[in-house]
């Protein structure tokens, strides 16, 4: 319930950093009668009201739960709706995975940072480290590799190998 | 009878089935790629049509398009990744279904609603083009932004029991098609003078985001194991029985229909189509309480109408040589490659290539059919694999698909972003799937919203003046009031328990 008010909150702050935004959209004559800036400050002003309500909502459901004794289930109800912060933390790793990836791809080339990317998420989802994930991480690159950059002809970004092998400066 | 003559001589050819054959397996192959959408597929196979025949090269993009909208739907039911945009309504109850042990009835129902669907199209293009496309010339910006407000009503039915949250989730999808070069004056907005979000935000990332990325964040939060899915479950493809068919007939009847009148929409397309259907089906089923929790309607309309569309969708492209999405579009591209000007005029000066087309996509649909059997029972081992190497794949998967659209690094990290948002909407318990129905219905609203006020200087009057912006518009208030009765009678209820 909590997590609720705080979600609302920021879609309330959300909405007028929208609308901010919205208002600062360059006019223009060729935007016709309603302009650029119209459906954004309609949404704005939508997305303000609909988050102020549902504060509202979650404040009654919380002042009813509160009312009728159920303070012991609403701690209940309310750890389980947001779930355990060790387990978003998990979840965020992922998302963490993903930015290694995003760093690595133009250093380290498509072949070996998809084969890290395999390595890294069977890891991380509870497969024990060893020969066989590495395995599985270098047989993976290997079909990834054929099927987008030799079967769908994806230029896909080699990295730094290409001009370390030929001595050059290395390519974005 | 001449028409049939030319698809009967087109389809005898082993030039032309083997153009179907490899079409549909291209196709299927990569829909069910995340990233590579029906377009994408269509247009890798593009340069390759050159040296072709006419009617081999048209009938090969078209048989593309067929196997592609299909093979969306193994992802979508297998592993919570839509591989097209048009499988995104098929997530919602053919995911629970693989979630509780009937991920193979899910395929089944997929793979046939799917082919009678394409079937369907088929007869409906080759027998009513002329008169259906009468009803897309009837479609100006009135009748559009009427078109997408009954698209976004939508929301109402999808918003799993908080229509609160569910307006919510539509206002932001709507928010955030808002991002890039505004469609009338051609200012930017919200760009944060980021040049790779001047043509918006793809739906495609986030979607894959929302889908793909939250899924695999929510199993590892939950540190879901391979007793995740029963495995006994998932052994084999479960192709429905024709009673079973015939009980699903009411959900496949509204996949046609809605299909045979979206199809022919320019701009409309299979999402639209899906989207709409399912809320049909929904409406009109006798067990609306099993939508979004595994049912087979669920899984069967929205199939059924995305393949009807592949067919009907030809018809402004066939009629006025006016493509209404990018994979027509590019089918458009497989004409003129060989001097074919599709129009009025078509059908009188090379009725081969008409009707040999024709008769393609009926090959084409009878082999997705066969292919789809063959394909799903590898595709069934695949997602029986252990849960950590299954996990990898997924992500590698949607990197590289994600990658390969733009060869841009900020689409990635788009797609992590909106993975981050929608994990926090599931833990929140918002509705995921407003947010994308406001994402992808967001342009044509707009553009068509301020196109019409244009043409009218301002007169709001113009949306219930139009026929059949009227009666859109009536149905999408009509759906919105009985949602919100609906909601306001379960609030009532909960307020007296």
């Amino acid at each position: 319930m909590r997590a609720m008010l705080v979600a609302s909150g920021l879609l309330i702050v959300l909405a007028a950093a929208y609308w901010l935004g919205a208002d600062a959209i360059p006019k223009s004559s060729l935007g016709g009668l309603v302009g650029a800036d119209g459906l954004p400050k309609l949404l704005a002003v939508a997305l303000g009201l609909l988050s102020a309500g549902l504060a509202l909502q979650t404040l009654v459901e919380m002042r009813k739960r509160r009312r009728t004794g159920a303070a012991s289930a609403t701690g209940t109800a309310a750890s389980s709706e947001v779930g355990d912060v060790a387990g978003h933390l998990r979840a965020l790793g992922v998302i963490a995975i993903g930015v290694g990836f995003l760093v690595a791809l133009p250093v380290l080339g498509y072949a070996l940072s998809v084969a890290l990317l395999l390595v890294a998420v069977a890891t991380y989802s509870g497969k024990a480290f060893g020969l066989g994930t590495v395995v599985f991480g270098v047989a993976g690159a290997a079909f990834f590799y054929v099927l987008f950059v030799l079967g769908l002809d994806v230029p896909l970004p080699a990295g730094i190998w290409p001009s370390l092998l030929s001595g050059g400066s290395a390519p974005v | 009878m001449d028409g049939l003559f030319h698809a009967i001589a087109a389809v005898s050819t082993w030039q032309v089935l083997a153009a179907a054959a490899g079409g549909v397996l291209w196709g299927i192959l990569g829909g069910a790629l995340p990233g590579i959408s029906p377009s994408i597929a269509m247009a890798l196979l593009l340069p390759f049509t050159y040296d072709m025949s006419p009617v081999m090269a048209v009938v090969m993009l078209g048989s593309v398009y067929i196997g592609a909208e299909y093979g969306g739907s193994i992802p979508a039911i297998l592993i919570r990744t839509p591989g097209t945009n048009a499988a995104a309504a098929t997530v919602i109850d053919g995911y629970v279904m693989h979630q509780n042990g009937r991920g193979g009835e899910a395929l089944g129902l997929s793979l046939t609603g799917g082919t009678i669907g394409g079937l369907f199209g088929l007869i409906l293009l080759a027998t009513l083009t002329k008169p259906l496309s009468s009803l897309a010339l009837m479609f100006t910006p009135p009748a559009y932004f009427a078109l997408g407000m009954l698209g976004l009503s939508i929301i109402a039915s999808v918003s799993e029991g908080s229509l609160l949250k569910g307006l919510i989730a539509g206002i932001l999808g709507l928010m955030l098609a808002t991002v890039g070069t505004d469609p009338l004056s051609g200012v930017t907005r919200f760009t944060f003078g980021e040049p790779e979000l001047l043509e918006g935000v793809h739906f495609i990332l986030i979607m894959l985001g929302v889908f793909a990325v939250a899924e695999l964040m929510t199993k590892i939060a939950e540190k879901e194991t391979d007793e995740g899915v029963r495995p006994e479950s998932v052994s084999r493809l479960v192709l429905p029985s024709l009673g079973k068919l015939w009980s699903l007939r009411r959900a496949q009847a509204i996949g046609c229909a809605v299909g045979a009148l979206e199809g022919p929409v320019p701009g409309a397309g299979g999402t639209v189509a899906s989207f709409l259907s399912y809320n049909e089906a929904r409406r009109w089923s006798k067990t609306p309480e099993e939508f979004g929790k595994g049912s087979e309607e669920g899984v069967i309309a929205p199939e059924t109408a995305n393949n009807v569309v592949t067919a009907t969708a030809l018809v402004p492209t066939l009629s006025f040589g006016i493509p209404g999405s990018n994979s027509t579009a590019i089918l458009l591209g497989g004409f003129l490659i060989h001097g074919l000007q599709p129009g009025p005029l078509l059908f009188s000066t090379n009725p081969d290539v008409v009707y040999g087309l024709f008769g393609g996509l009926f090959v084409a649909n009878l082999m997705m059919f066969l292919f789809g059997i063959v394909i799903l029972g590898p595709a069934i081992w695949l997602v029986n694999r252990p849960r950590p190497y299954l996990n990898a794949v997924i992500l590698a998967l949607v990197f590289s698909g994600i990658y390969s659209i733009n060869h841009s690094l900020f689409d990635l990290a788009v797609v992590l972003g909106a993975g981050v948002v929608g994990y926090a909407m599931r833990v929140l318990r918002f509705p995921t799937l407003p947010l994308i129905l406001g994402l992808v219905l967001g342009y044509m609203i707009e553009s068509n919203y301020r196109r019409s006020l244009l043409l009218t200087r301002g007169d709001h009057m113009v949306f219930f003046e139009n026929g059949v912006s009227a009666f859109l518009m009536i149905c999408a208030i009509i759906v919105l009031v009985l949602a919100a009765v609906t909601e306001i009678r379960r609030f009532r209820r909960a307020a007296d328990a």
